[in-house]
């Protein structure tokens, strides 16, 4: 148990940072996009890679944040089924919480098995995105935080199950997003 | 008498049913290839087609026939500099010549000649068939009266892709990044001063409602699609399919360069109609743009190069194909 | 098995597992990956798309207005935006009977074109309106279900992260999508004031034992500064956006970007609420977009397995009219919105009625906001209706249980779906401004 502790520490002390590093990823959005159009219309002086800049942010955000998110049991779901069960029957809705969080290991692990080979071809071919010669951005960098994202996720939801509970103790709220 | 064997192809694209190329696709390219196997009688298609983003979005039409979701797809290479560097042939090349035909003839005889086209396909797990070209040539379309590079010094010009290094030999104009479908509201609001795109999209967008002045500059016809097979689907076809599918793919490619040319002319029409204006740009005024340029055909042909491919010598041969057909370059490119 | 078959399953068990509690992404990733795999009878297969799903779906350029517009409503409400602009109607609506609750439908409207999403609307409304109205005599069930009714706008009237994700699945611009959910969503807002003024002239017990209240009254230089500001970010973005000055992407940025130095300057942000701001950006964006990449699996699935198409023909076969569709569409949403969030909704019945709706030669952006606005009336339903959640749990008062929440919505669920049958119509109302 103890060293279950530890890594659920280890974890959770990584996500929160992921997830901190993602929020600055949200101001440096904000930021670029406003200097892209104000340089261009003040200035005359387009950001030329403010579409690459943007799409890498939007990958950053979402692959940053995803694991804080699931840990603190936010990702979008309807929990009001095993809720009800819960009432009358707690050890089968544990149960049936359990086997969810199952699968969401599973699906994560699939993630991140299927990006790793493509992270690999990446960074030995160097493929880019964006115009040569205007502005362009590697690929691997992208691959590699989804492959991180999707095995911090992947064992985050283990240790859900693991510890038979869906959240980890950290002071946050939890509620579904809409 | 003998049976016919029915072959299943799943063909693919991300565009919608309606774009020029699809639609030709649909209307020629399946019906032909029909007719050609019916003589033998040893073969029959049978075509499931999904277009329009049912199974891949424009972008992943490359990796959609890589991965064997589509067994023949129409890729828009553009949107793959990376994987396919050596398809940015004729966009490296401008003021070279502004006709569809002649551009998707000669890309398509260097992509059968060198293997750098085709190898770059094989990378991505599929088969090369043809060029297609439905862009006749990029022009400037402007909100103020034009009639000289002049004006468009210290402009900003709304461009996609390769065209924006176009702009790179004129002072202080700039190039305003946009997709094509952002250009009308780009001109209008004047966040640009003039927008580069090809007659057929100016007649689409209504651009003569806000860029009544277009400067013909005859930046020149650009290729931008190519129909492959998924390799492990080619592999099991038979001679007699491959063979009928390779002559139409070449059928394919004339036929809608010549639709482009003719819906070029048309759009022209459409956009003089519409209230739009047309300036012919001075020959020494293009020739002076050409000049201004930096070279991107040589930069294009020392990255192959680097690569191990015959990067210059694609662009020797594809020059002096165009020359042959009758188009002279404003600038010989091959050379600093 | 064949594909359709695969496929038809394959939505069942969608629906079967979120409805057990699965995440709702996981649910449509899993499902899906596993019938590719059925289908085509390749386990690689379904792993390469699995493999391009996941890098591309999140890298699309438009979906920067998912964080920028969450931010800038956050932002505006922490900066107390919601209150100000409902002290303004207040003042107002005053003297009728039924006044704050009309007030309430104001201010949601108006809060609404500097908000993405109803559950600022929701919990800003919750807090300053509803001890008002309990405060004059309202009774407690009209006072809750004004404010769950008209938190819906927050999502209709642009800026509004649903309209975003329809245009991505429906490939419409996202500007486009912005400008047909304005007159939609004050047809919406005008019907709920009529109702509450008709209410108040035949039943007025429903409303409550209203004492007409003479509430204090607002200087110009009062009124000036609770209503300038907001009406400075709905020019900036709304007007930046139909004038073609500003892209939807770069509309989200300048909102944002105004919205703090509003706030800045009228001393209504610390450090702290600017950070928690932010990190709930990030985490609505990942959990939203996350949803979309799974959809995007499948959605990719739905068209292998061809069941689209399929629908197509048994529609054509059956001789099923624009009338019977329609049905069908609007019970499938309100059926879902029983327990699904409204993208959710969204991402599961767009990919399959898309198809059908296009050949008929109907206009994608009017389907948009039927959809949404159909998605939405969930956000009222029991047993999961979310902004009805909201509100009991941000009053925190014993004296109103989440039934109460659930029946004062009610009728405003039915307004809405009232006006969602004046929109399908009319789908005049929906593109009158493009
Ligand atoms: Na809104
Ligand atoms: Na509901």
């Amino acid at each position: 148990m103890d060293f279950l502790q530890k890594v659920s520490q280890t974890a959770t002390i990584i996500a929160v940072a992921a997830n901190a590093l993602g929020t600055l990823v949200v101001l440096a959005l904000v930021a670029v996009v406003n200097y892209d159009a104000i340089a261009r219309g003040a200035l005359n002086r387009p950001f030329m890679g403010a579409v690459e800049v943007v799409q890498f942010s939007m990958v950053l955000i979402v692959f940053l944040q995803l694991p804080d998110v699931i840990r603190v049991n936010r990702l979008t779901r309807s929990d009001g089924f095993l809720i009800l069960i819960g009432k009358r029957w707690p050890v089968l809705s544990r149960v049936l919480g359990q086997i969810l969080n199952v699968i969401a290991c599973v699906f994560m692990l699939l993630v991140a098995v299927a990006i790793w080979p493509e992270f690999l071809d990446m960074l030995e071919t160097r493929d880019y995105f964006g115009i040569p010669g205007v502005f362009t951005a590697p690929w691997w960098p992208i691959k590699l935080v989804v492959f991180l994202s999707a095995s911090l996720c992947c064992l985050l939801f283990a240790l859900k199950v693991l510890a038979g509970q869906d959240t980890f103790p950290t002071p946050a709220d939890s509620h579904i997003v809409d | 008498a003998h049976a016919t064997e029915t072959i299943k192809a799943v063909v693919i694209d991300g565009y919608p049913a309606k774009a020029m190329w699809v639609r030709e696709f649909t209307d020629f390219f399946i019906p032909e290839v029909d007719k050609r196997l019916a003589e033998s009688g040893n073969f029959k298609m049978q075509w499931q087609e999904s277009y329009g983003g049912s199974i891949v979005k424009p972008k992943g039409v490359l990796e959609g026939i890589e991965l064997g979701l589509g067994d023949i797809g129409i890729v828009t290479t553009i949107f793959h500099s990376s994987k396919l560097p050596s398809q940015a042939l004729s966009a490296v090349t401008p003021f070279v010549a502004s006709d569809a035909r002649a551009v998707a003839r000669a890309v398509d005889e260097i992509a059968k000649e060198f293997p750098a086209m085709q190898r770059e396909f094989e990378k991505q797990n599929q088969v090369y068939l043809a060029t297609g070209v439905v862009l006749d040539t990029y022009q400037v379309f402007s909100r103020e009266p034009i009639s000289s590079v002049n004006d468009l010094k210290g402009a900003k010009v709304a461009g996609a892709g390769m065209n924006l290094r176009y702009l790179e030999g004129i002072d202080g104009a700039v190039g305003v990044r946009g997709g094509l479908t952002d250009f009308y509201s780009m001109l209008q609001t004047g966040l640009v001063d003039q927008a580069m795109l090809w007659p057929e999209a100016a007649a689409t967008f209504k651009i003569a409602e806000v860029g009544p002045y277009m400067l013909q500059a005859d930046l020149g016809a650009v290729n931008t699609k190519t129909v492959t097979v998924n390799a492990d689907y080619w592999k099991k076809l038979p001679d007699e399919v491959k063979n009928v599918m390779g002559e139409v793919a070449v059928a394919y490619r004339d036929h809608i360069a010549s639709i482009a040319m003719d819906n070029a002319a048309a759009s022209r029409k459409a956009y003089v109609d519409a209230g739009g204006t047309i300036v012919e740009l001075d020959e020494a005024e293009r020739v002076a743009w050409a000049n201004a340029m930096p070279n991107i055909a040589l930069e294009w042909a020392a990255e192959l190069d680097g690569k191990g491919e015959a990067g210059t010598d694609m662009l020797k041969a594809y020059l002096a194909k165009l020359s042959k057909a009758g188009f002279t370059p404003l600038r010989d490119w091959s050379v600093k | 098995m064949d594909p359709i078959q695969i496929g038809s399953l394959s939505v069942v068990a969608i629906i079967f597992l979120i409805y057990l509690g699965l995440y709702i992404p996981i649910a449509l990733g899993i499902v899906s990956f596993v019938s590719i795999w059925l289908m085509r009878d390749n386990f690689d297969l379904a792993m390469n798309l699995l493999k391009i799903a996941i890098s591309d779906s999140a890298m699309e350029y438009t979906f920067a207005t998912v964080p920028l517009f969450t931010f800038m409503g956050l932002v505006v409400s922490k900066a107390g935006m919601g209150t100000d602009i409902y002290e303004v109607m207040n003042a107002a609506f005053q003297r009728i009977r039924g006044g704050i609750g009309m007030a309430t439908v104001g201010a949601n409207a108006v809060f609404a074109a500097v908000t993405g999403s109803s559950i600022a609307s929701a919990s800003v409304f919750a807090t300053v309106a509803v001890p008002q109205m309990l405060r004059y005599g309202y009774n407690r069930r009209f006072a809750v279900g004004v404010v769950a009714g008209s938190s819906v706008l927050g999502m209709i009237i642009p800026p509004s992260a649903m309209l975003i994700i329809y245009s991505f699945v429906a490939e419409q611009s996202v500007g486009d999508m912005f400008l047909a959910g304005i007159l939609p969503g004050l047809i919406l807002a005008i019907a709920y004031v009529l109702a509450i003024a008709v209410t108040g002239r035949l039943a007025p017990t429903l409303i409550g034992e209203v004492t007409v209240e003479e509430g204090t009254r607002l200087s110009a230089g009062e009124y000036a500064s609770k209503t300038l500001p907001l009406v400075l970010l709905v020019t900036v973005v709304l007007g930046g956006i139909y004038t073609g000055w500003l892209t939807p992407v770069e509309a989200g940025a300048a909102g944002a970007l105004l919205g703090l130095l509003i706030a800045l300057v009228r001393r209504r942000m610390t450090v702290r609420t600017f950070w928690e701001a932010l990190l709930e950006t990030g985490h609505i964006t990942a959990a939203i977009l996350f949803l979309i990449t799974a959809a995007s699996i499948y959605s990719r699935m739905l068209g292998l397995a061809g069941l689209p198409n399929m629908l197509g023909e048994l529609i054509a076969q059956n001789q099923l009219g624009f009338i019977a569709i329609m049905i069908i569409y609007v019970s499938l949403m309100l059926f879902l919105g029983t327990l699904l969030d409204t993208a959710s909704i969204i991402l599961i019945v767009v990919p399959l009625f898309l198809p059908l709706i296009e050949p008929m030669g109907l206009s994608l952006v009017w389907f948009g906001i039927v959809t949404v606005v159909g998605a939405e009336i969930g956000l009222l339903t029991p047993p999961l209706g979310i902004s009805c959640f909201v509100i009991k749990s941000t009053l925190n008062d014993d004296r109103i249980s989440l039934m109460d929440v659930f029946l004062g919505a009610l009728p405003f669920a039915m307004i809405m779906l009232c006006v969602l049958v004046l929109l399908i119509r009319f789908p005049q109302l929906s593109t009158a401004l493009l």
